[in-house]
């Protein structure tokens, strides 16, 4: 690796590091870190890894110290013996029995004995023999009670780590005698730049380093995007486009008669009772399409009209059919584009705001969306729809295999719900179809065939987006959709 | 969809040949039935055709499997014996429920079984076929607590009393309608009438009062009950005839004997049951055109009488007799689609549909994409919100009079939640920000959406316009930064706009502004502390709503 590609590889401490060392002088590792800023345990490593790329170099300097014992410590903290020697013989005034002082400093004998040595041959006291052994202070001691004492300053600065002068050194000994300081090696870690450091110095400012702390956290960034649950409809339409569907128009209040009547649902029908059906205080009614459309869809009802069929036997009411509702279902829109004409072949889709009065929970919305369409053509039938009902599955269910099943729609004869095998989820209801009763299709003047289907949206939405309550396709949690993860199919 | 639940070891024994669970669940596909639910013995199936009441039992559905696994063919024979039992028709029932259909049935060996579909099918068929009661009635009465002939009249209100099913004492009929709970729930069936219909016998002890409730005495059917008297009501002699079929046809299945009535209208006599087969002729050439199969006349024949159907070849026709408890077919179609399922739908082999036809999304759809696009640049979040919405946030909470302003308004609602369509969107984002003041600030989102009002001229009573909503909350939200908003939409769109006094009342005067937008109205600007302040929101927070 040469020089620059080192420079380029140094990690953000690598370069504090580096600049910290400034020149080919031996520097203390703690002399570093406070250059740098970085705590001591970074610079350690930092420069282990500099050495490593010979950009530093460390040398081990080995150093004589002395520092105080355990008992010097703790002799320092409270008082040397002969300190408390003294101060008991200040207590009796300066004269006393050998036994009194004792008791009075609380020494133990033999630290008594060493002190009472020291206090003589320092002629502090002077020692008179007989029946008593009786101590007295000679008038030299003064000096020492004044707190000048050369041990004592000795150890201080040992403690602290300064240089002694003369005297001190030769107090030092003494403390060494008396195991109160001693002598260690200590091996400290300096660093310096190398030549090739010196250089990658120069050029830190030049060359453009790689990221720096990369498992870092860095500050979380919010993109603008579109609602989750959007996303994937509108991936839905892309595809439908693509398979040459036309958008139908999908208004959210529609009238009856393209909700149910134009579908050829009887108006006694239970599913257009209020329990079933949301239905509207205002407004009430809306207009129904030109009258040609009205009479036959009435006697498509009533008789069955040209359609061969017995229709539903019943008079069928004008007024019914012009109230309006909220849409209940997608196929309300398919009827009024099949009134308004559709090519032939054509192809036509709505993505659908629905409405049902229910109770909301985890399953169930009263405003939801479906994906409804149609196909006109002659030479159309039922293994068509199959057909198309089995790419369905393929493009919107990733499905492996597909199965279908008698269902009943009132619009449709025959009718097939369809079964997808999904990878992951196993069997999955995907939608239902059918090709639209002619009841329906004549009278509103398509004499073609028409396959009609519906795919259950909201619930292929729910596996793509990975949610189980299917109130969470309108989230209410922006924290959710901020992470919601982009729908790429 | 009805769930009719069934007894696994029942509906074997009906069926007559023990399935494995996979042969069960594919012999109840053939009925149009889904398997929801299996718990021991019961099974839940979830019959899909609500056209067909003959479904609805545990006897019907066998009999359908029966006849699609190869056990029976053709239509289903049962015997009708002649008795002298008859029904007295009074004319004054003529304006209120015309026409009733009865049978006499012997033989009646009750199990639980029996029981249990006899009152749940009952029950199912007046609530689908029956249209809730009105169209068709059901009345099962104890025939040895009753002395023939019965009669069928109107009485007053008040003239008449019985001990209606579940109470223990007397009430008369207007006390019935208000206060039995199945006087409060079918009322409406007999509204505007002076006298009300009741089914007695001879000397006048009531069966039932239709089509509300049954006598406690009379019209309750035990264990112990020997034989029974079956009785339909409502305005079409064909739907009652057709009801008495389904339930009377079940009943046979189990091989009681079944007794036909006279009923005696003042004009006319008729008897019932009748279980004469009914027509309809199919081209046989429709069979292939609608199923794309390529079947010879005797394969449909056969896939017919599979399907309980009698056929006869007539030219080009086939002449096909069905049984009379099938009410569901309309036209050749509904007959095409009973062979194709007896074929088997997993049998056929799906063709590619093959139609050059070009794709297009409506016009609408690309603005409002391209709006949203604009939205996104700017780095918002979008948001999906109801369309149904509440008076309070729509109008109160906003500075709008409740009582003055006009809304698209549910009759029927659900929750107080949802009772109007929305014709702002702000109110909504509002309120999910109110949900969201723990998340991070700033808030930024958009909901690109329709909103509605009443308009008489359009065709439905109401306008429905694609509107934007833009909505940022937090510090620096300030007019500046929505107004910058509204520039950078206008600049992406290469529109102009124009500016005039505000008059959302729920912006500040000062800080807000009107816009129009080469024709499409909105508005921006602060939204007023009071107006946060009723949403629960503390942070400053800017709008902006146009149409697109």
């Amino acid at each position: 690796m040469d020089l620059k590609q080192k420079v380029k590889s140094l990690s953000s401490i690598e370069s504090k590091a580096l600049k910290a060392l400034y020149s080919e002088k031996l520097k203390k590792m703690d002399e570093i870190a406070k250059k740098s800023g970085l705590p001591i345990d970074s610079i350690r490593r930092a420069i282990e890894w500099l050495k490593e790329k010979n950009l530093a170099e460390i040398v081990e300097e080995k150093q004589e110290q002395i520092v105080l014992t355990a008992i010097g410590k703790s002799s320092l903290r409270k008082a040397l013996p002969e300190r408390l020697f003294v101060e008991a013989l200040q207590a009796l005034e300066g004269k006393g029995s050998l036994e009194q002082v004792y008791k009075k400093s609380q020494l133990n004998r033999p630290e008594f004995n060493v002190a009472m040595g020291l206090a003589k041959r320092n002629a502090w006291i002077s020692i008179q023999g007989g029946k008593e052994t009786i101590l007295e202070f000679t008038g030299l001691e003064k000096d020492f009670i004044e707190g000048n004492y050369p041990l004592e300053k000795t150890m201080k600065k040992i403690k602290e780590a300064l240089e002694l002068n003369k005297e001190e050194k030769k107090a030092l000994q003494e403390a060494l005698k008396r195991g109160l300081a001693e002598k260690t090696v200590n091996v400290e870690k300096k660093a310096r730049l190398t030549a090739d450091g010196k250089k990658a110095i120069e050029m830190l400012g030049t060359v453009k380093q790689r990221a720096y702390n990369v498992h870092g956290a860095v500050p979380k960034i919010l993109v603008g995007k579109k609602q989750a649950y959007e996303q994937f409809l509108e991936k839905a339409r892309a595809k439908l486009v693509a398979m040459g569907f036309k958008e139908m128009k999908s208004p959210m209040i529609t009238q009856e008669f393209y909700n149910f009547d134009a579908l050829f649902q009887p108006q006694g029908h239970p599913a257009r009772q209020w329990t079933d059906t949301y239905q509207l205080k205002h407004p009430k009614t809306g207009k129904l399409p030109g009258k040609k459309f009205v009479e036959q869809v009435k006697a498509a009802h009533e008789n069955g009209w040209k359609t061969e069929s017995k229709g539903w036997e019943y008079k069928w009411s004008e007024e019914i059919a012009k109230k309006v509702m909220p849409a209940a279902h997608g196929t309300a829109h398919s009827a009024r584009q099949m009134l308004n004409g559709v090519e032939s072949p054509g192809k036509y889709f709505a993505i659908a705001r629905c409405y049902r009065p229910d109770v909301v929970d985890a399953s169930h919305l009263i405003e939801f969306n479906q994906l409804e369409g149609i196909i006109v053509g002659n030479e159309l039938n039922f293994r068509h729809l199959l057909g198309m009902l089995k790419e369905f599955a393929i493009k919107f269910g990733n499905a492996t295999e597909v199965k279908f099943f008698p269902d009943y729609y009132p619009f449709t004869e025959p009718s097939v719900q369809l079964s997808a095998k999904h990878p992951v989820l196993d069997w999955i209801e995907l939608g239902g179809a059918g090709i639209f009763r002619p009841e329906l299709t004549l009278p509103l003047n398509v004499k073609e065939t028409v396959l009609a289907w519906g795919i259950g949206i909201d619930r292929l939405a729910m596996l793509t987006l990975g949610i189980k309550d299917i109130r969470k396709l309108f989230s209410q949690d922006l924290t959710w959709l901020r992470n919601a993860r982009q729908v790429v199919e | 969809m009805p769930n009719v639940e069934v007894s696994k070891k029942d509906l074997q024994k009906l069926i007559g040949r023990k399935l494995d669970a996979k042969q069960l669940e594919e012999a109840i596909e053939f009925a149009k039935g889904e398997i929801e639910l299996t718990e021991g013995d019961k099974i839940v199936i979830d019959e899909k055709d609500t056209n067909r009441p003959d479904l609805l039992s545990a006897e019907g559905i066998a009999r359908e499997i029966r006849g699609r696994i190869g056990i029976e063919k053709g239509i289903p024979k049962y015997k009708i014996k002649k008795s002298d039992v008859s029904v007295i028709v009074d004319k004054n029932v003529a304006k209120i429920r015309p026409y009733i259909a009865a049978a006499v049935v012997k033989n009646v060996k009750i199990s639980e079984e029996m029981l249990v579909q006899m009152i749940n099918s009952q029950e199912k068929i007046c609530g689908t076929f029956g249209r809730r009661r009105k169209e068709a009635a059901i009345g099962i009465y104890d025939w040895n607590k009753l002395k023939q002939p019965m009669h069928y009249r109107a009485y007053d209100p008040k003239a008449k009393k019985f001990i209606p099913l579940e109470y223990q004492i007397e009430m008369d009929l207007e006390e019935i309608l208000l206060e039995h709970p199945k006087g409060k729930e079918f009322k409406h069936l007999l509204e505007g009438f002076s006298k009300y219909p009741i089914f007695e016998d001879l000397i006048g002890t009531v069966a039932s009062m239709p089509p509300i409730i049954n006598s406690q005495i009379t019209g309750k059917v035990a264990m112990d009950t020997k034989e029974f008297l079956v009785e339909v009501t409502g305005y079409k002699q064909e739907i009652v005839n057709t009801t008495l079929n389904v339930i009377v046809s079940a009943m046979a299945e189990r091989g009681f004997a079944v007794y036909s009535v006279k009923i005696k209208y003042p004009d006319k006599t008729i008897v019932t049951p009748d279980f004469s087969p009914k027509k309809i002729n199919v081209a046989i050439e429709d069979f292939k055109k609608i199923s794309g199969l390529e079947l010879s006349t005797k394969q449909i024949t056969v896939l017919l009488q599979k399907a309980r159907y009698d056929v006869k070849i007539n030219g080009k026709k086939l002449e096909c007799k069905y049984p009379s408890y099938r009410p569901d077919i309309l036209h050749p179609v509904d007959v095409i689609e009973d062979a194709i399922i007896s074929y088997g739908y997993n049998k056929i082999k799906p063709l590619p549909l093959k139609l050059a036809t070009v794709g297009e999304e409506l016009s609408e759809e690309k603005l409002k994409r391209a709006v949203e696009e604009i939205c996104i640049g700017i780095g918002l979040q979008g948001i999906l919100t109801f369309t149904m919405s509440s008076k309070a946030k729509q109008a109160a909470m906003i500075g709008l009079d409740e009582k003055k302003e006009q809304f698209v308004e549910i009759a029927n609602p659900v929750s107080e939640n949802y009772v109007v369509f929305r014709k702002r969107i702000y109110p909504e984002l509002l309120e999910f920000l109110a949900k969201n003041k723990h998340a991070s600030f700033p808030q930024k989102i958009f909901e690109a959406g329709k909103v509605t009002e009443l308009k008489k001229a359009s065709e439905t009573g109401v306008s429905e316009k694609n509107k934007i909503c833009i909505v940022l909350s937090g510090k620096g939200a300030e007019f500046t930064v929505i107004k910058g908003v509204l520039d950078a939409v206008a600049d992406n769109l290469g529109e102009k706009y124009s500016l005039k006094e505000n008059t959302e009342p729920a912006l500040e005067n000062g800080k807000s502004s009107a816009v129009d937008i080469a024709g499409r109205n909105g508005f921006f600007g602060e939204v007023k502390k009071s107006v946060l302040q009723k949403f629960g929101l503390e942070q400053q927070t800017v709008v902006l709503e146009i149409e697109i």
